[in-house]
Parts: C-alpha cells; structure tokens; sequence
C-alpha cells in the first residue's frame, strides 16, 4: 500500500517529485514526501534503493536532476545557507579531524554555524556524551566507539531542527548505540524532525513515528508507525521489495 | 554571522592543525631546500651565477616544494568526510575556497622565509638586489599560485592519482604567472628600480586576479557531487 499524503504547505519539510539520474540511471524516480515538525521518518531499503542518494540531495551534497525539497520556508536551491543552518547529519564518516582534540572539533563546528559560545556549547555536548574527560585528547587517538560518541556530538552543534542519519547504528558500539538512541529520543522530545535511513528494521522501529520503504528510487510504503503491525512489518517489508 | 568570520574560524583551524603537525611546512621548506643545494651542486659548489639564472632556480625550488603543501590542505579535508561537514555546514563553497587559498598562502609565504635566506646563502654573492626587493613578485605569485592550485587541488582531491594530476594540471595553468615572475625576479636581484619592473609586475596583477575570481567561481562547482 502506498501511502503518500497531498503536499500542504505548513509542512516542516516537504519532498516533491524529486528525481536523481547518474547518467542513464535513474537513483530516485518522482519520490514524494512531507513530513510535520517533530516527526521522526525511519526509511528502509536494500542497497542501491536510493537512500543515500535521498538523504545527500536533502543535505545539500548532491543536486537532484529534478523536483524540490523545502525545509520550513526555505528552498534548498535557493536559500541553502538558511536551510543548511537548520540542518545535522550523522553519516557512515565521522566528519572528525583527527588532529584536533574532541573539544576543538566540537568548538569549531559550533563557531561555523554561528553558536553564541561555542566553548560552552562543546563541553555541555562533551558532557551529553559521556566524554568530559577526554576533551583534550586528539580524535584520532579516541577509540573507536568514542569517536562514534564524538561524531554524535558533532551533529548537533547546531541544535538542528532537522537531522539527516545515514545508516547511523552501523559499526556502533553497545554505548554509542544507547548514546545515539538517547540523543534521539532527546531531539525527539523537543520536537525535531528526523529522517533516519538503515537497514536495521529492529533498530529504525525503536524510535520512529513514521515508516517508509524506499525501492528502485520509489517511496512505495509510507505510514505511521503507530498504523503499523511491527510484528509483521518485516514480512511487509518484504513483500513490498519483492512487488517495486 | 560574517563571511569574514567564517573565513577566520576555518582558517584558524587549518594553521592550528598545521603548526600542530607542521607536515605540510616541513616537508616544503626541506623539498626546496634539497632543490636549491642539489642546484648549487649542479652549478658548481662557489661559483657565482647570474641573475637571470638565479631567478630561475628559485622559481624552480618556490613552485616544486609549493605543491607539496597544496596537495595535503585538500587531502585532510577529505579524509572521514570533513569535506560534506563543511559543505552542509552555512558556510558557502566561495568562503571555503578563500579560507584554504589563505592557507596556502600563507604556507607558501611561510616556507618562502626560509627558501629564499638559502637562496641568496648559495647563490647570493653577485646579486646586487636584497632579498626585500622580492618581496612584491613573491606576494603576487603566492596570490595567484594559492588561488589556481586552491581551485585544481580541489578537482584533484577527488581523484586517484591526486599527486599526479595537480602538478600535470596546476602547472600549465601558471605557467604565464611564473614566466613573469621569473623575469621580474632576474630584474630585481639586478637591482633594477621598480619602475623598469612594471611590464611584468602588472600583468601578473592581472594574471592572480583572474586566477583569485576563477577559483572563487569556479570552486563550487570542483568540490561538489554531480
């Protein structure tokens, strides 16, 4: 079933009609999309579905070959400074110099995106992910899981009202999975919209509101986790692969 | 917040990260330093060269030991995706690209403290021009130089054989900048009064502009997907 809601313009964020080709293939074919303040869209897919390619061009790191994307009043062709201000981004990289201490990466983010203190901004994240005590080391000597928790932080300098995770539980470690899980539930309860892509239908279920599968460059299942049999949505998932 | 801002926040981070490690400066000042002794081997170990001889050889060891330092200011960019960090960041790709031209002119300048002390210690003895006399073509080159090689180490960066492909790249494109320079330093070691210098001075003005405006609007265009 597919399920795609009529483009209002109150939405927090709205797709439409966007299309990615590389060439002669077609990455995104015509998706569709809106999403109100304060939801959290946990869309999955097999590789090569697009996903990434979605979550790029919502970035701003890739220009669809076709359609629009708008994040509260700001296009993101025409005014992408105001909406890349608006915007966090964990991906499959750190986004991390390693030769800076944590507390230095973090205080230098926050200064690009114009934080009033960004010192204190650092070490208040330091703090939310568990790694006051090791602001003054360089990243690349962290171990891995903290630079995990390191990049976390890293995403949110901004307070984003928008966050963009790309496949975010893979490689993480036990910790930095409930750190990324908390922080999440965190954004979530302060209303931010989040658009989470993965493969982990286990993980992408624990916390989102809403529920999609992205196949062959389509959105051809969209709903309200709450509308959803989890029990049952792998089979769905499946089923829906099987049909794009 | 000010583009000015922006500007200093990223550039003060590349110098913290360089004075940190000090890979790029070391590795250009010792490169230009080697070019410049294995040239005074070549020329004899004494013996006095003259001027239009001596502007070449320290055009020779500035370019060469440069692109050492070009290469690497894009490289740590790229390495774990700092680059889409800055790309999704409020920054603007024209802001970026001043921030890193800036580096890189400042690393140029910085190795240049050293190179060019060594220069006139080797081949020094018969110029009549100070060292100071240089310093208007060395700026202009730095100019021009960091702009070009800001713009193609960005094209570069993305590829495989990035060592390779920004010299084969970067070199044609100054090469007029550097013909210049190279006459206008002949000049200057002869200690020609600037005025005689003009006829070069003033299109290598010319040449660093359109390789700064180039590299501003063009470099969005080098650092992002397709």
């Amino acid at each position: 079933m597919l399920k795609v809601k009529e483009l209002s313009s109150s939405a927090f964020l709205s797709i439409s009609d966007l299309r990615k080709s590389y060439g002669g293939l077609e990455a995104l074919r015509g998706v569709n999309l809106e999403l109100q303040r304060g939801e959290f869209l946990c869309l999955f897919g097999p590789n090569g579905a697009g996903k990434s390619t979605l979550l790029k061009i919502m970035a701003t790191l890739l220009r669809p070959t076709a359609g629009q994307v708008r994040v509260l009043d700001y296009d993101l062709r025409e005014q992408p400074e105001e909406y890349r201000s608006q915007l966090g981004m964990v991906s499959h990289q750190s986004f991390l110099y390693q030769d800076l201490t944590a507390l230095e990466n973090l205080e230098f983010y926050a200064a690009l995106y114009g934080v009033n203190q960004p010192r204190e901004r650092a070490l208040e994240l330091l703090g939310q992910v568990n790694l006051t005590d090791r602001a003054d080391m360089l990243a690349a000597n962290l171990s891995r899981g903290m630079q995990q928790r390191l990049t976390i932080a890293r995403a949110l300098v901004n307070d984003p009202a928008l966050l963009l995770l790309d496949e975010p539980y893979t490689g993480l470690d036990e910790h930095a999975a409930s750190v990324l899980r908390d922080q999440l539930q965190m954004l979530h309860g302060r209303k931010r919209t989040i658009v989470m892509v993965t493969h982990n239908l286990r993980r992408g279920m624990e916390s989102a509101t809403q529920l999609g599968i992205l196949a062959k460059g389509k959105l051809v299942y969209l709903q309200e986790k709450s509308a959803v049999d989890t029990t049952s949505f792998e089979q769905l998932y499946f089923q829906h692969l099987e049909t794009a | 917040m000010s583009s000015l801002q922006q500007i200093s926040f990223l550039l003060k981070k590349d110098l913290r990260i360089e004075l940190r490690k000090k890979e790029s400066l070391v590795s250009m000042a010792f490169f230009g330093a080697l070019i410049l002794v294995i040239m005074n081997i070549a020329a004899g170990i004494g013996k006095s060269v003259d001027v239009e001889s001596g502007a070449g050889i320290l055009w020779v060891a500035v370019i060469f030991s440069s692109i050492l330092g070009l290469g690497r200011v894009f490289a740590r960019e790229k390495e774990h995706g700092c680059v889409a960090a800055l790309l999704i960041s409020p920054i603007s790709p024209g802001e970026i690209f001043i921030a890193k031209a800036l580096v890189n002119f400042s690393l140029m300048f910085l190795s240049q403290l050293i190179l060019v002390p060594l220069f006139y210690v080797l081949f020094g003895a018969n110029f009549r021009g100070g060292p100071l006399t240089l310093l208007p073509i060395l700026l202009l080159v730095n100019l021009g130089f960091s702009a070009a090689g800001t713009l193609v180490s960005a094209i570069s960066a993305g590829t495989r054989r990035n060592e390779v492909l920004l010299p084969i790249l970067l070199f044609p494109l100054i090469l007029p900048l550097i013909a210049l320079a190279v006459k206008a330093t002949a000049g200057a070691l002869d200690a020609r009064p600037i005025s005689d210098l003009l006829g070069q001075l003033e299109p290598m003005i010319a040449f660093s502009l359109i390789y700064s405006a180039a590299g501003y609007l063009l470099f969005p265009f080098s650092i992002k997907e397709d």
